[in-house]
């Protein structure tokens, strides 16, 4: 039987001079694409390595979280609807990060590529000034604009995807940005 | 938080800029200097010596059109910011830093994000992008260091956090 491994990806291209919404989603799709680039070509035993230690992160474990980071945010919080969180649960917040299993690595990249195709039906019904108001896990509400949010996204997969350079580097010495 | 796009690109940036000095808060010379991961070439005194260039780059270089002098850089060492950091002096460049970081704010003032400029990368390619793309990139330059950083002080003191 042939093992799996991570899609080699081919991440897009995007304009240097664009509106703002175009500008926008072209970088958070380079980044989103980013991740899986990072991962492509390795077995679900390499992508579950901790391979940084002491930091508990794996390349698997930064998909996870990210599949979570989508749902949270565009189908709970925009789009208000009622789905749970993937893997984190009250008891375990980090149950994306620390509950990586090799032999779901498949599983888990079609979860991610479902709530990346989620997350950009539910953001192609929103204006950029569209705000929407949500509860922080500490109670506190608070009210954004879908533009903090679009930028909120690229800030988190781009600094996912800085840990994703070092742990793909230390997994099989590939590089790259 | 509801700003206009400007605002919002500029704060984010700020957000970022001050995030790598909070990364490397209460930290001695030599726990900057020191080299934790791999690539081996890669510390915190390193982000900060290549951020305080990539700030000069874009804000003071391309942006206002001032003098290519790279800050460590060298035509035989173009990797001098992050690789020679072992007898560096760290107090120094964190005010090359703040300096760059205070030079790049008085240059967007006043400019609009549609404001376009053309450059051309040392392998000869010429490209033109407006100062709204400018934000981006540093945001994302930013935000994929800070990846690094959050790596490099765990492992230095165990200290994490975004």
């Amino acid at each position: 039987m042939n093992v799996w491994r991570a899609p080699e990806v081919e991440r897009p291209g995007g304009a240097n001079i664009a509106p703002e919404r175009q500008a926008v989603e072209e970088l958070l799709a380079y980044h989103r694409a980013t991740l899986l680039w990072k991962c492509g070509g390795l077995t679900g035993e390499q992508l579950a390595q901790r391979s940084c230690p002491p930091s508990s992160l794996s390349l698997l474990g930064l998909v996870r979280h990210m599949a979570d980071v989508e749902r949270g945010w565009f189908r709970q919080r925009l789009a208000q609807e009622d789905v749970p969180d993937l893997w984190r649960t009250a008891a375990d917040r980090n149950g994306d990060f620390d509950g990586v299993d090799p032999a779901r690595a498949a599983d888990d990249f079609a979860t991610l590529e479902a709530e990346v195709a989620a997350a950009r039906e539910v953001a192609a019904r929103h204006g950029y000034d569209d705000t929407f108001t949500f509860r922080h896990r500490n109670g506190v509400e608070e009210t954004i604009d879908v533009r903090c949010l679009m930028l909120h996204m690229i800030e988190e997969y781009a600094r996912h995807n800085g840990h994703a350079d070092l742990l793909r580097e230390a997994v099989d010495g590939s590089t790259g940005d | 938080m509801l700003a206009s796009e400007r605002e919002h690109l500029q704060n984010y940036l700020d957000h970022l800029r001050e995030t790598l000095l909070w990364k490397c808060a209460g930290l001695t010379g030599d726990e900057l200097r020191r080299r934790a991961v791999p690539p081996p070439s890669m510390s915190l005194l390193g982000l900060v010596r290549h951020l305080a260039d990539v700030e000069r780059v874009w804000f003071l270089e391309r942006v206002d059109g001032q003098p290519d002098e790279p800050y460590w850089k060298t035509a035989e060492n173009w990797d001098a910011d992050f690789d020679d950091v072992d007898d560096a002096d760290a107090e120094a460049a964190f005010a090359r830093y703040g300096e760059a970081v205070a030079a790049a704010r008085e240059v967007v003032a006043g400019r609009q994000l549609d404001e376009t400029y053309t450059s051309t990368n040392r392998r000869g390619d010429t490209f033109t992008y407006d100062l709204r793309w400018v934000h981006f990139h540093m945001i994302q330059e930013y935000a994929r260091h800070l990846g690094h950083a959050d790596v490099l002080r765990e492992q230095v003191d165990g200290t994490t956090g975004a």
